[in-house]
């Protein structure tokens, strides 16, 4: 109680010091005069009453300094006398103040900024039970291409029964279905998952319940989970809307629950339905369709994982080695496969910004270093007058931490001004790249945390060496040097010169991988897509098995027949064609195939091409080359002769040399042989990016193959965007219940596909381009205090004859000496720091002589420039002057 | 603080006033500090000064409230008086006083 009373009489003293203040001053006089009048009436004069009163009183300074002790928190007046001296300091010299702090605030924003897409993208609590033993585990084969890709159901069931490491490990595949009775029919990502996928995942409905594993079975009822998003969005939130029917591709489904906001996985599935395997399926080892979740039994490491399941597969490939040799399993934590392609890049930018923060550290450091050491004699007269070690060096942390602290401020601003460009890292219309949906990047608690602590961190880094230094000065040192401008000292002379070489080094460093990225991304844009994207319009469709069925292929070929006749006969329409999986939507299938009078291929060998079903006019709409034989026509229709086209790549690959025209291809097996002839030889699409790897590529006509996938393109006169309206009227004038997935403009698909690139090589480099300016300042900065210190030393040199080019060289090789060393330094940092960019780079190698060399000149070129003004002042300095000046 | 002539003690420094207060009723600084002088004769030489961050120390704690009023000579003072806790302190810093004197004075006699 008593101590809760000093204390608040104590802080609001703080805050009343003015008022006290003149309080205690009239108290005290009011106390003198009291005595002054006892006196005199004890028959003193005026002046000895006076006199005797302040004698008897003792020390009205003293008196007052003490009862302001008694009165407030002295440690912190103290500091606030600090902070005052320091922001006095900090006005006196204005162009130190606002490069520091403009510098400091820069590297804090950038690494705030960066982190806070970290923080939402890598550091996002994943809303599962205990998510770091969620796995999601692939296949990989090479003669898939050797990524990993999903399982067979015999596979799973295999490893499922055979790996002890799994607590549980589940199948799911995607099932797209179309809602109708809703309104318009809409397409929607549906997944089938078994039950314990769920489970493992840990989720629980918010509205309902789950399916239990009687239900997931082919008997098991039509029951299915609605996403949050869709129940509020098409079911507007019908609190009835469990044990509610809705109709999915025809059939009547019963829902039974309504998963929680923020359940996104697999990402964007709006229903789950149960997978109903048959006994049957999980003897089928020939098609890779499962894609397995799995919970890692606790204590169990992911390599211990991966090992155990291709121990397993090994045994599984020895007994089907027609379907399995080959195969490799790959267990990705859940993170990983959610985080996808964007990891990489932000971790590299996370290590870019890094780099700045510590440039713009030794930048501050040395700006520091300049400045107290021209307060050295400021510092003397403090020893002097008998200010202790512990006062100036809080004297200096104070001042780093009002430097660090307006700059982190700033940062922060700087930050949330930039945060939302940082959007650009996820576009969201791509559904070929595997990057997490990123809808808004929050400047959170934890964010600002994060900039609170670099700025903490940075003002130690910056300060602690002009704190170390200004503690070794000796009073009578400090003056001597000083007054008598010696030669500069090694020690003062030996942290500046580190200041200089740190930073052209990590500058070094931070362009070279900034000249890798840009030159990855030059190559990529200029990468042929092998398509003409301008002007382009795509709309993509799914034709649902309840209204087109495989048993009706007539169906499909009249649908599509008709929207292709209607869209090219739309004013500003040149052509119109159709493909099943279109280029850069990340849609694509395969299919094996087999060369006539070629050796069977071994056992799991047989080679694989995309599946391209086409019309007549898409090559034509596309701008895709034919460069030999001839297109598709109307001629080749259903009961003709079957023909396909190649790519360029097929045709090197598998005819060296042959004119692969007139060959054939079997589609079928073995024993029942589907023969397709070659007609045609396409120029090459680079249908996953410009960055990706051309696949096989095989094309046949879509009135052969009535694919349920259509897109359909047209090539416009005008802006394709403005062209939406009419093809989409088009469609739905030939049947008004069938959704259009997606209708954007290619060119916009594949400026989207570089999104990702696009932006981090745009950021890297402007973080290299501010690096590149702050290690200039820095650089300038300190060659102008060595030449400020040594005034009188070249005054000298000059009066004993030195010529004024002797001088100018003199100044310059001291910078040009760091610099070199710097760059040494610096090489190395970056032939062992570039390797970690590898898989991030785009047919360019990590040691690419030309950009470690220009930016080795650059930057040699920017520290002459930065050492050449402060050199050339050395060498104009008036000798006469100089040594007059003290 | 107060100087090298101070030689009271600051508890004792503390007591003094309030019992000053208490048998003066509400007085100000000067007024304090010739009481304190006066009681204590020759014995004690104090720097007046000292006795206001006493004040201070004692308002703090809530054991003595201060007012500013005018004097009879018609002179504008701040005037300190006890409080109802300041009034019940004095009692338990009376005894801690007397246990401590007792216990210096059983220092200060001659061995057994």
């Amino acid at each position: 109680m008593e101590l809760i009373r000093i204390l608040f009489s104590r802080c609001t003293a703080l805050f009343r010091r003015q008022t006290l203040d003149e309080e205690l001053d009239e108290e005290l006089r009011s106390h003198i005069d009291f005595a002054v009048e006892e006196k005199m009436k004890r028959g003193m004069s005026a002046q000895a009453a006076r006199t005797e009163a302040m004698r008897a009183f003792g020390g009205v300074t003293q008196t007052t300094e003490a009862y302001r002790e008694q009165r407030g928190f002295p440690i912190f007046e103290a500091m606030a006398n600090d902070l005052r001296f320091g922001l006095r300091q900090l006005v006196k010299s204005p162009a130190f103040a606002l490069t520091a702090i403009l510098t400091l605030a820069l590297g804090i924003g950038a690494s705030t900024a960066i982190f806070s897409v970290v923080k939402a993208v890598l550091l996002a609590p994943l809303p599962y039970k205990d998510p770091g033993r969620i796995m999601t585990v692939w296949t990989a084969n090479p003669v898939r291409g050797g990524h990993p890709l999903s399982s067979s159901a015999g596979d799973f069931a295999i490893w499922k029964q055979r790996s002890a490491v799994f607590e549980d490990l589940a199948p799911s595949f995607d099932d797209e279905k179309t809602l109708t009775g809703q309104g318009a029919p809409l397409f929607l990502i549906s997944y089938a998952v078994s039950a314990n996928y769920l489970r493992i995942l840990g989720v629980e409905p918010q509205l309902g319940r789950l399916y239990t594993d009687q239900e997931d079975s082919p008997q098991g009822p039509k029951v299915a989970l609605l996403s949050d998003h869709i129940w509020r969005t098409t079911f507007h939130s019908d609190p009835g809307i469990v044990t509610r029917t809705i109709r999915l591709d025809g059939i009547a489904y019963t829902v039974l629950g309504v998963m929680p906001r923020g359940f996104d996985y697999p990402t964007s599935v709006e229903i789950w339905t149960p997978s109903a395997m048959t006994a049957s399926a999980y003897d089928d080892f020939n098609h890779p369709y499962v894609r397995i979740l799995g919970r890692l039994r606790s204590g169990v490491t992911l390599a211990q994982a991966q090992k155990t399941l291709n121990d397993v597969e090994a045994q599984v490939a020895a007994a089907h080695p027609q379907t399995d040799s080959g195969n490799r399993v790959v267990v990705v934590p859940l993170r990983e496969q959610l985080d996808g392609d964007i990891r990489k890049p932000l971790l590299i930018l996370m290590g870019a910004v890094g780099l700045m923060l510590l440039i713009a550290c030794a930048n501050t450091a040395g700006l520091s270093l300049a400045r107290n050491a021209e307060r050295q004699k400021e510092i003397a007269v403090r020893f002097a007058l008998g200010a202790t070690r512990l006062r100036v060096l809080r004297q200096f942390v104070t001042e780093s931490l009002l430097l660090a602290m307006i700059g982190g401020a700033g940062g922060i601003l700087l930050a949330l001004a930039g945060n939302r460009f940082l959007l650009k890292l996820f576009p969201n219309e791509v559904a070929n790249l595997n990057i997490p949906k990123v809808t808004q990047i929050p400047m959170d608690f934890g964010v600002l945390m994060f900039a609170f602590t670099i700025t903490l961190l940075t003002a130690l880094l910056f300060g602690i060496v002009p704190v170390l230094k200004g503690l070794r000065t000796e009073a009578s040192a400090a003056m001597k040097e000083t007054s008598r401008g010696s030669t500069t000292t090694r020690r003062t002379n030996r942290s500046r010169s580190a200041v200089v070489v740190t930073e052209v080094a990590l500058s070094l460093i931070l362009m070279t991988g900034a000249g890798l990225v840009v030159a990855s991304f030059q190559k990529v844009i200029n990468a042929d897509l092998g398509f003409q994207p301008d002007h382009v319009l795509s709309l993509q469709l799914f034709l649902p098995p309840d209204h087109y069925p495989d048993t009706d292929p007539t169906k499909r070929r009249r649908f599509v027949q008709e929207v292709e006749n209607r869209l090219n006969e739309l004013p500003g329409v040149e052509s119109a064609g159709t493909i099943n999986f279109l280029p850069l939507s990340g849609f694509w299938g395969t299919s094996g195939f087999l060369l006539r009078g070629q050796a069977p291929p071994k056992e799991g060998q047989a080679p694989e091409a995309d599946n391209r079903i086409i019309t007549p006019g898409y090559l034509r709409t596309m701008g895709i080359k034919l460069l030999r034989g001839r297109n598709f026509t109307d001629a080749d229709r259903a009961g003709s002769a079957h023909v396909a086209m190649i790519n360029q790549t097929m045709a090197k690959q598998f005819f060296k040399g042959k004119d692969p025209i007139g060959e054939e291809l079997n589609l079928g097996s073995l024993d029942k042989p589907d023969w397709w002839e070659i007609v045609g030889v396409t120029g090459d699409v680079k249908a996953f990016g410009q960055d990706q790897p051309t696949h096989l590529d095989m094309y046949r006509p879509f009135d052969q193959v009535p694919f349920p996938l259509v897109a359909f393109t047209l090539r416009t006169k005008t802006d394709p965007a403005s062209m939406v309206k009419s093809a989409e009227e088009a469609v739905w004038y030939v049947d008004p219940n069938l959704p259009v997935l997606k209708a954007i403009p290619m060119n916009l698909l594949a400026s989207q596909t570089l999104a990702v690139r696009r932006a981090s090589s745009a950021l890297i480099s402007a973080f290299a381009m501010l690096a590149l300016v702050l290690t200039c300042i820095g650089i300038y900065g300190v060659m102008a205090y060595a030449v400020a210190h040594r005034r009188q030393e070249i005054g000298v040199r000059m009066a004993l004859g030195a010529p004024r080019g002797d001088v100018l060289r003199m100044m310059m090789g001291l910078g040009v000496r760091l610099t070199l060393l710097g760059v040494v330094i610096g090489l190395v940092g970056a032939f062992v720091l570039t390797r970690l960019m590898t898989s991030l780079l785009f047919e360019v190698n990590t040691m690419n002589p030309l950009i470690f060399s220009i930016a080795v000149i650059v930057l040699i070129a920017v520290a002459m420039a930065a050492s050449y003004l402060p050199s050339r002042r050395a060498a104009s300095i008036d000798p006469m002057q100089a040594l007059r000046t003290e | 603080m107060g100087g090298d002539k101070s030689e009271v003690l600051q508890g004792t420094l503390d007591l003094m006033v309030l019992k000053t207060l208490e048998s003066m009723g509400p007085l100000h600084g000067y007024g304090i500090a010739r009481r304190i002088e006066q009681v204590s004769g020759d014995g004690l030489s104090l720097n007046q000064g000292t006795i206001y961050p006493a004040l201070l120390r004692l308002e703090q704690r809530g054991w003595i409230n201060s007012e500013w009023g005018t004097s009879e000579t018609n002179r504008r003072a701040k005037f300190y008086s006890l409080s109802g806790i300041g009034r019940k302190q004095i009692e338990t810093e009376t005894e801690n006083w007397e246990r401590t004197a007792a216990t210096m004075a059983r220092f200060l006699a001659p061995s057994n």
